[in-house]
């Protein structure tokens, strides 16, 4: 069986993404929009465009009858669901399988049994998979949940077994006071959940958060494509990603390969995956625990796909339509190094907040080892309604240090102007002195927030830019005093017509 | 016939005058670099310089912002109010959490743009907020 038109179920960068995939496997594309969208870049990205509904997600994006319909109108065989919006959602795969279409991720099942966290950890137990070791003892007096401390060792974490929240949590360092500390957490979990059940759990001291890529087919064989760090992130997202993993030797990424192999055949794996892991410490004694499974693309992917000289959507494609794996896990291997910068729209000195706007001037850089995923275009208008990243800006070079400076060059080139965005702030995180020995781990961002964001007073050269600037280039008779229609951006049609300087 | 200008970046005045081609910041000839953007929307001057962005404001005579001023602050998108810090009356200081929208499934902090006393806070904890809305108001 082969695919002939695919659906996506997605918009935005990775939307454009599958499009180009599709185009060239000869598979033809529709994608879909909701109002906020219609001539969006994505829709102009595929053969084909179907409104699916009003701006709200729940309404378009997460409307899985409205994509169904979508997909019989336009006689789609397949529907690629991208990452976010419906693409873990067991009932999603369940109503394509229903529907007759081919869902290009895992099954159903698979994607159920994995979204389940406490089923996964016991699933992951089971196959040999270390996770963080923990329980819920018996014996839920003082001396019980000190008595398993004891066993878990210090430090340790106590937490409120009902929820999260980081209510009724207690960091145990020494036997100091850990009597008053789970005493302390049971009444907060008693006032918070009710329920004053505690679990005891190892606490990962500045942890990494490391990665691998997995892929399934059909008939049985899994594959690892090595590792990605993702330890740069702010509010639990990522930010910066980046493969080879300055933390890890050959042995702990050998057997780091091997136990995301043994997760992903515990569940008959299909297609891409990714499993994540909390790593302590680095070289040969580096620890690393099993975090969760995403039984999708994910965001990073180009990463990979740079330093193992693969193309995964195109393999998604293939795999989906029964095809064995392009590759054999020997045949595989790392060569150089590649990091992902994403580019959101967001005020990295106001909290990170989400900014939303016109983009008055957007242009993105080129060069050797430069790759740009982006779904926006010059002239267009970055919604409220969905996820602030803009782009995705994928840098490799055959060194890590080479690739950091590329990194930083091409951000130097990356002009976004209209609303505020990280470019200055992903500039200082890669030049960062910490960043560049590689010593990162998920605090990063928080420990060092005050650098991070400091901005340095303008100059008079940036004063005589000011001073120099005219209206935006697609808006036809911007005047240098540009006071023409600052309040209604003009949506992508019209910019096109201005296009291709 | 020289242009003038005020421009404006944060609290950093600078001084306009082009004549003849040539730009003068304070008074001195500024040539303009090469690897840099810029782009003009209305009074609002955004800069891209080596990395950095800068955004100026044209300073009109008789509009010149006074040093003291009162803010506003409202909500940039649509958000559920989460949880406010503060009462009317109250005295912040510059980058303090006034309150935390949730939006996008995250949460956001909406900070003090600069030392001063909360005159009004307009909204509950709960609260659906439009885009626009105003949520605290502060006499800085």
């Amino acid at each position: 069986m082969s695919l002939r038109r695919v659906l996506i179920a997605n918009r935005g960068e990775i939307a454009i993404r599958i499009a180009r995939a599709c185009g060239e496997a000869g598979i033809e594309t529709v994608a879909v929009y909701s109002d906020a969208d219609a001539g969006a870049p994505h829709t102009l990205a595929a053969d084909r465009a179907v409104r699916i509904g009003p701006a709200a997600p729940s309404e378009s994006y997460l409307n899985i009858p409205a994509l169904l319909d979508a997909a019989r109108a336009a006689h789609a065989d397949a529907i690629h669901p991208g990452y976010g919006f419906l693409s873990e959602r067991a009932a999603f795969a369940t109503a394509c399988d229903e529907a007759g279409l081919v869902f290009i991720g895992p099954t159903a099942d698979t994607i159920a049994r994995m979204g389940s966290k406490i089923g996964a950890r016991a699933l992951m137990e089971a196959a040999g998979v270390p996770v963080v070791p923990g329980l819920t003892p018996e014996d839920q007096s003082d001396a019980g949940i000190l008595a398993a401390v004891t066993r878990i060792g210090y430090p340790a974490l106590v937490k409120a077994s009902a929820g999260g929240g980081g209510k009724g949590m207690r960091a145990l360092h020494a036997k100091d006071h850990a009597a008053e500390m789970i005493a302390a957490a049971r009444r907060e979990a008693q006032s918070a959940f009710g329920d004053g059940t505690l679990y005891v759990e190892r606490l990962v001291e500045r942890p990494r958060h490391v990665e691998i890529q997995i892929f399934g087919d059909a008939h049985g064989n899994i594959v690892h494509l090595f590792e990605r760090e993702c330890s740069v992130q702010r509010r639990h997202q990522k930010v910066i990603e980046e493969s080879p993993s300055p933390a890890i030797v050959p042995s702990v990424r050998a057997r780091m390969g091997d136990a995301a192999v043994a997760a992903a055949r515990a569940v008959q794996y299909r297609n891409a995956g990714t499993v994540e892991f909390l790593l302590e410490g680095s070289g040969e004694s580096a620890r690393f625990y099993f975090l969760e499974m995403n039984t999708r693309l994910q965001v990073e992917h180009p990463v990979t796909e740079a330093v193992a000289g693969v193309d995964l959507v195109r393999a998604q494609l293939a795999v989906a339509a029964g095809e064995p794996l392009p590759w054999t896990e020997d045949a595989l291997s790392q060569r150089g190094h590649a990091i992902e910068c994403r580019v959101y729209a967001e005020d990295p000195a106001n909290g990170f907040l989400p900014q939303a706007g016109p983009l008055l001037l957007y242009s993105e850089p080129t060069g050797p080892g430069i790759r740009v995923d982006a779904g926006v275009l010059e002239g267009g208008d970055v919604p409220v309604t969905y996820d602030p990243m803009l782009a995705k800006l994928v840098v490799w070079a055959e060194t890590r240090t080479a690739a950091i400076d590329r990194g930083i060059a091409a951000l130097r080139r990356y002009p976004v102007l209209g609303i505020r965005t990280n470019i200055p702030f992903l500039i200082r995180v890669l030049d960062h002195p910490r960043f560049r020995s590689g010593e990162v781990h998920t605090g990063f961002i928080d420990q060092h927030l005050e650098e991070l964001i400091a901005q340095p007073a303008p100059s008079p050269a940036a004063a005589a830019l000011a001073a120099a600037a005219v209206g935006p280039t697609f808006r036809s008779g911007a005047t240098r005093s540009g006071v023409d229609d600052a309040d209604s951006p003009p949506d992508a049609w019209t910019t096109l017509t201005g296009w291709g300087r | 016939m020289a242009e003038h200008l005020q421009l404006r970046s944060g609290d950093v005045d600078f001084r306009i005058e082009i004549r003849d081609g040539v730009i003068l910041v304070d008074g001195t000839a500024v040539e303009t670099p090469r690897q840099a953007w810029s782009v003009a929307d209305g009074d609002t001057r955004w800069v891209f310089l080596n990395g950095e962005v800068f955004e100026f404001e044209v300073q009109r005579q008789g509009r010149r912002k006074p040093a003291a001023h009162h803010a506003s602050l409202s909500a940039p998108m649509p958000a559920t109010v989460l949880r406010i810090n503060v009462a009317p009356g109250d005295t912040v200081t510059r980058g303090a959490t006034l309150l935390v929208l949730e939006a996008m499934k995250m949460e956001l902090p909406v900070r003090a743009p600069g030392d001063g006393v909360v005159t009004a806070v307009s909204c509950r904890e709960g609260d659906l907020v439009q885009p626009g809305t105003p949520l605290i108001e502060m006499d800085e």
